[in-house]
């Protein structure tokens, strides 16, 4: 009975799935013996069963909201709890299962690292704060783990830290989240200062304040309290700022492709399927927040963020940094859709992007592991991220193959794949909200098919690359010492493949609207249009086979290509729009420059201030020496002098012979006489 | 009869002498000397003013106790140059001089 009665407190269970990881972060940490990966393995895989639990109980059913009295400033009583509906539950299986498929392969990737127990540790602590996030019902208390995030992602990222180039990137993704940061902040201060509470139910709820509350006369009310509108508007876009830093939107993406320089089991369970998607949770999250203004920034940073990195994709060389512009292109994708109001296909996307990108990432740290051993047997260095030194690697990783193929197709959103489903859900949604829009808007969806061609082509580029043709670097004959990873490694990815059908999320394969996770959130208010349903899908294949048909040509084939190397084009998509230089010129220099022109104000008025100061006083202090040297000295010497003249003066008379003092008497005596004689 | 201005004169000039002797001169016993010049000039005096009292003898009787109390005197200086010439080997007044310091 007791068993019966933990297993329905939900909000306890919930707890747990949290604390485990924190747990065993605290246990790996101050146990000094390289056991760590069984204890992590193992809390992860208890974590994860306990949210399997939790989201059947809660899937479809009443959400479950349990809190407790924090603290209180002057008379307002702050809440710490937990809220736990589709979408905190979906995230939480989403979280632990997919942190319990990479703990497996890292046992293996990551094996021969000396620092073993800190990858776990940070990897738990990492698992504790994601978890923490999506089940807190509380605004401060989503900041908090938003916060511990950021710093366990910038642990991670840093995790070979003598690297120059982790360290760096590092420092530079915890930089960029620190301004996103500061817009969750604002946010949050702006809601509390209109509503007096940070309580996500009561905030954000079906009868909650913000939906409660409305605009008139140019001011924003709720209840008694008001401000100008413009602070709706202000709010919305600062929560949107955070989640543009976690979600590596434009302009805050730049840190995401230099964060792969962390391990690649990590950059797939935080770059790739679950961190990155915390920004997207905080948009689903507070949605209600969001007024018409920020939405249309939110579709329009999402579109250029998907446009963008996907035609820097288009000519990396770094498999890693092509899937990280790939993870950045789908966010965009993701942030779009909450931008038009495709609430449910944004979350189905994630969810589905969260299994194919992981797998996409796993696959590759497989190529990048075996790769690397082999480049280390044989002595022969080569740069073992890079696509061009690859080649002809079908053959002797079939698993990788088949699992990078899968994963591929469901990126480009071809038939039978989850992709298909969420993807065209997408941009199925895109074209329907475009049709009730004017203007500029119409573009937008054909943006988002460009980008989804953009797509199809390269990363069928890099699995041409990769796997087909010859190897530029590895001779054929030793290209049998090659293998697939050890069996953990390739038992996850099919674990993955798995995860990348339409048979997962969807009985029917072409039909989105069956998708039991889509049928979840329905927030959706767009009007339906029948024939884009079958028209936008339509397209979009048709487009995206006759591109991976082209990119067979290009590099299976070796026909020539007119992406030449030395055109602009090719330029900026390889320098990644030059982002990183527009920055450095607009921030680093400008920061370097203004600290150049300050130096030079301290030196020259600070400094020459300082300097006049200390000379005028020198000077006051030489005139005063002068006068005690010749006035006060002079009167005292004089003193001195004088007495002394007189005293040498008197001595004389002392002579001590007894002959001078009689005639001194006598002259006194004889002087005397004649004196008073004369007077 | 003698005029006393007579006697005046041949005192004060024993009297000069005897100042003179004792500022001049280098040993304490001619120093000695000249002070006995000078206590015998006032004697000197005493005696010649003795004539106008003729019926006490007042200037006599003065000039006995002065004699007496010089030579007294004498006595005790010269004891006294004795100890300094034991203390000094010299009775020069000029090298006598350690009240100085």
């Amino acid at each position: 009975m007791e068993v019966l009665s933990f297993t329905e407190n939900t909000g306890l269970i919930a707890l747990l799935v949290a604390i485990l990881p924190f747990f065993s972060f605290v246990f790996i940490l101050s146990s000094n013996k390289q056991k760590g990966a069984n204890f992590a393995l193992s809390t992860s895989a208890l974590s994860f069963l306990l949210s399997l639990h939790l989201f059947l109980q809660i899937w479809n059913a009443e959400p479950e909201h349990v809190q407790l009295s924090w603290f209180q400033v002057a008379k307002v009583q702050f809440f710490a709890g937990v809220l736990l509906n589709n979408l905190s539950v979906l995230m939480m299986v989403l979280v632990s299962g997919i942190s319990v498929l990479v703990h497996i392969y890292s046992r293996e990737y990551m094996k021969n690292d000396p620092n073993l127990n800190r990858y776990w540790a940070y990897l738990n602590l990492f698992c504790f704060s994601m978890i923490g996030l999506v089940i807190s019902d509380s605004l401060l208390l989503i900041y908090l783990f938003w916060e511990l995030v950021g710093f366990s992602s910038y642990l991670l990222i840093g995790f070979w830290f003598n690297k120059n180039a982790a360290s760096q990137a590092a420092k530079k993704a915890f930089i960029m989240n620190r301004i996103g940061d500061l817009g969750f902040l604002i946010g949050i201060l702006i809601i509390y200062a209109q509503f007096q509470t940070l309580d996500l139910v009561s905030l954000f709820g079906d009868k909650g304040l913000l939906s409660s509350s409305f605009i008139e006369n140019g001011l924003w009310i709720s209840g008694s309290r008001n401000m100008p509108e413009i602070w709706l508007s202000i709010a919305g876009f600062s929560f949107f700022l955070g989640a543009m830093a976690k979600s590596a939107q434009f302009p805050l993406h730049a840190w995401l492709p230099d964060a792969m320089e962390g391990p690649t089991s990590i950059s797939s369970l935080l770059h790739a399927a679950t961190m990155v998607a915390a920004g997207v949770f905080l948009i689903a999250r507070i949605y209600s927040v969001f007024d018409p203004l920020v939405l249309d920034i939110m579709v329009w940073i999402g579109a250029f963020t998907a446009f963008m990195a996907a035609t820097i994709a288009l000519t990396q060389n770094d498999i890693k940094r092509i899937l990280a512009y790939s993870t950045i292109s789908q966010l965009g994708f993701m942030v779009m859709a909450l931008g038009i109001g495709a609430y449910s296909e944004s979350i189905f996307h994630l969810t589905t992007h969260a299994f194919f990108k992981c797998l996409l990432f796993l696959a590759a740290g497989s190529v990048i592991h075996q790769l690397h051993h082999y480049s280390i047997k044989n002595s022969h260095g080569f740069d073992y991220q890079d696509i061009r030194f690859m080649g002809g690697l079908r053959k002797r990783m079939p698993f990788a193959f088949l699992g990078m193929c899968l994963a591929s197709a469901a990126l480009v959103g071809l038939p039978l794949t989850s992709g298909f489903l969420s993807k065209d859900s997408i941009l199925i949604r895109t074209f329907e909200w475009a049709a009730s829009r004017e203007g500029v808007f119409v573009i937008l969806p054909w943006i988002m098919v460009l980008t989804s061609w953009l797509t199809a082509f390269y990363i069928f580029r890099l699995i041409f690359r990769v796997f087909f043709s010859e190897s530029r670097e590895i001779k054929l004959d030793k290209l049998a010492h090659i293998n697939d990873s050890p069996s953990s490694m390739t038992y996850v990815l099919i674990i993955l493949s798995f995860f990348c059908t339409f048979i997962v999320f969807a009985l029917n394969p072409v039909s989105f609207e069956s998708s039991w996770l889509w049928k979840g959130f329905q927030l959706s208010v767009i009007k339906e249009t029948r024939f884009f349903h079958w028209l936008v899908p339509l397209i979009i294949n048709l487009g995206s086979i006759l591109l991976i048909m082209f990119a067979y040509r290009i590099y299976v084939l070796d026909k020539s290509s007119k992406l030449t190397v030395g055109s602009w084009l090719y330029q900026i998509s390889i320098r990644g729009w030059f982002f990183n230089e527009i920055y450095d010129f607009m921030f680093v220099k400008s920061v370097e420059k203004l600290a150049q022109i300050i130096y030079q104000f301290d030196r020259v008025v600070i400094d020459g201030l300082v300097i006049a100061l200390a000379t005028i006083t020198q000077l006051l202090s030489s005139i005063s020496h002068w006068f005690d040297r010749k006035v006060v000295d002079g009167l005292v010497n004089a003193t001195g002098v004088f007495s002394g003249y007189i005293g040498r003066f008197f001595r004389t008379f002392q002579s001590g012979r007894l002959q001078h003092y009689l005639i001194t008497m006598l002259l006194f005596v004889l002087s005397f006489f004649i004196l008073s004689y004369l007077i | 009869m003698i005029p006393v201005a007579h006697f005046m004169f041949i005192s004060a000039s024993l009297f000069c002498i005897g100042l003179y002797a004792v500022l001049t001169r280098r040993n304490t016993i001619q120093i000695l000397i000249g002070i006995e010049f000078m206590i015998n000039a006032a004697v000197l005096n005493f005696v010649a003013f003795g004539k106008y009292d003729k019926i006490s003898g007042g200037g006599q009787m003065f000039a006995l106790f002065a004699i007496v109390l010089a030579a007294a005197g004498v006595a005790v200086a010269l004891a006294i140059i004795l100890n300094v010439y034991r203390y000094f080997k010299s009775i020069d007044p000029t090298k006598t001089d350690t009240l100085k310091n």
